[in-house]
């Protein structure tokens, strides 16, 4: 059968398991930081990836007219230019997505589904963020610097969070498989 | 708990919280600094660093600086758009302006304000131990470098996010159960109606 974590406000079993949440949610993503954080899989695995969401954002622009050239994981419009770094690449929100369907109880293929899904669902907007930004950064630079850093990402992440308690209250409504389904009759 | 109201709530709790956030950033940095201050003078001996906070950053001073020595600036609202994220979380529960649910909320935004100290100070130690050249090397060791360094970079990445999700986890994640009740309450209401 599979535990329900329940609220923080309920008895102390329930704030145990809440508790239990967060430490494994805390340790994979220290785990997870110094993944990412090291120089191999920052070069090999980050910074390619970064590239692959520049170039498909750089396409994404010249569909809605906006005259770009992407170098690496940097994208210039006329006189605006933004370098695409940890933080606007998705990955930072795909770390705390991976820590918390990681740490939550679930089967494992509910785990691997929720995270490739909401990985993919994450990048997705993340895109409309880079576009809109470099849109914003060429047309309305004033506003660049709010959007960038306070509406954008703490939009992504939310988004990311909002996810994740999608897929849990899911696992956590499933009711729990029978003897027969068990044994896989 | 995600239904079409509960996403209507995240969406006003983020605007509410951002609007929050850009009329009381400025003296909320007035409130950090000091306390930072306070705890990186407690490692020095005498206590030399000065943080003030005109806007937008926080200006690092040391009463060692030689005369017309340049002084760092740290950019503030990475350090604390975050409360952005915390106000949209606890927005979520059904009723987020009940007594019991706005205390939560200002324990949680008391328990993000020690987060924003703490990592002001990794940010602080971490300037110190890797950017002033030969003065970085003879007062920090390679193990302090990696420490404050990693530290800071890991409330860049992850940590920054971390922190108000789990904040809310613990403190202002609505009960499923007591939700329910409340929406069959709601349904009851309406068949009478």
């Amino acid at each position: 059968m599979r535990r329900k974590i329940l609220p923080s406000n309920g008895s102390a079993g329930t704030r145990r398991r809440s508790l239990g949440f967060l430490g494994r949610f805390v340790a994979l993503l220290i785990v997870f930081y110094f993944v990412v954080a090291s120089k191999p899989v920052n070069d090999y695995v980050i910074v390619p990836f970064t590239a692959g969401v520049a170039a498909v954002s750089g396409q994404l622009l010249r569909m809605i007219g906006e005259p770009v050239s992407v170098a690496g994981t940097e994208i210039r419009s006329g006189t605006f230019g933004v370098n695409i770094e940890n933080g606007c690449n998705g990955v930072e929100t795909a770390l705390l997505l991976a820590a918390a369907v990681l740490a939550f109880p679930a089967g494992w293929r509910q785990r691997l589904l929720g995270f490739f899904l909401g990985f993919f669902a994450v990048e997705i907007v993340n895109l409309v963020r880079v576009v809109s930004l470099v849109w914003i950064g060429r047309h309305r630079p004033a506003l660049f610097d709010s959007s960038h850093t306070v509406i954008w990402q703490s939009a992504v992440v939310l988004f990311g969070v909002l996810l994740f308690l999608f897929w849990a209250s899911r696992q956590t409504r499933r009711p729990a498989p029978s003897p027969e389904e068990k044994d896989g009759r | 708990m995600l239904d079409r109201r509960a996403a209507l709530r995240v969406v006003i709790g983020f605007l509410v919280a951002l609007a929050f956030w850009f009329l009381f950033s400025g003296p909320y940095e007035r409130v950090v600094a000091p306390a930072a201050e306070f705890l990186l003078r407690m490692g020095e001996s005498p206590g030399v660093t000065r943080l003030e906070a005109p806007g937008r950053e926080f200006l690092l001073n040391r009463t060692d600086f030689p005369p017309g020595a340049p002084h760092p600036g740290l950019p503030s609202a990475d350090l604390h758009f975050n409360f952005v994220l915390l106000g949209a979380l606890f927005a979520l529960a059904p009723r987020p302006w009940r007594g019991d649910r706005v205390a939560r909320f200002l324990l949680g935004a008391l328990c993000l304000y020690l987060v924003h100290v703490v990592f002001l100070v990794f940010e602080v130690e971490s300037l110190y131990a890797t950017r002033f050249g030969d003065w970085s090397l003879a007062h920090y060791g390679k193990a302090a470098r990696n420490f404050w360094a990693a530290g800071f970079h890991f409330y860049q990445i992850a940590g920054r996010f971390a922190a108000p999700f789990a904040i809310w986890w613990f403190l202002g994640r609505p009960d499923p159960a007591q939700a329910a009740s409340g929406q069959r309450g709601r349904g009851y209401r309406k068949k009478k109606n």
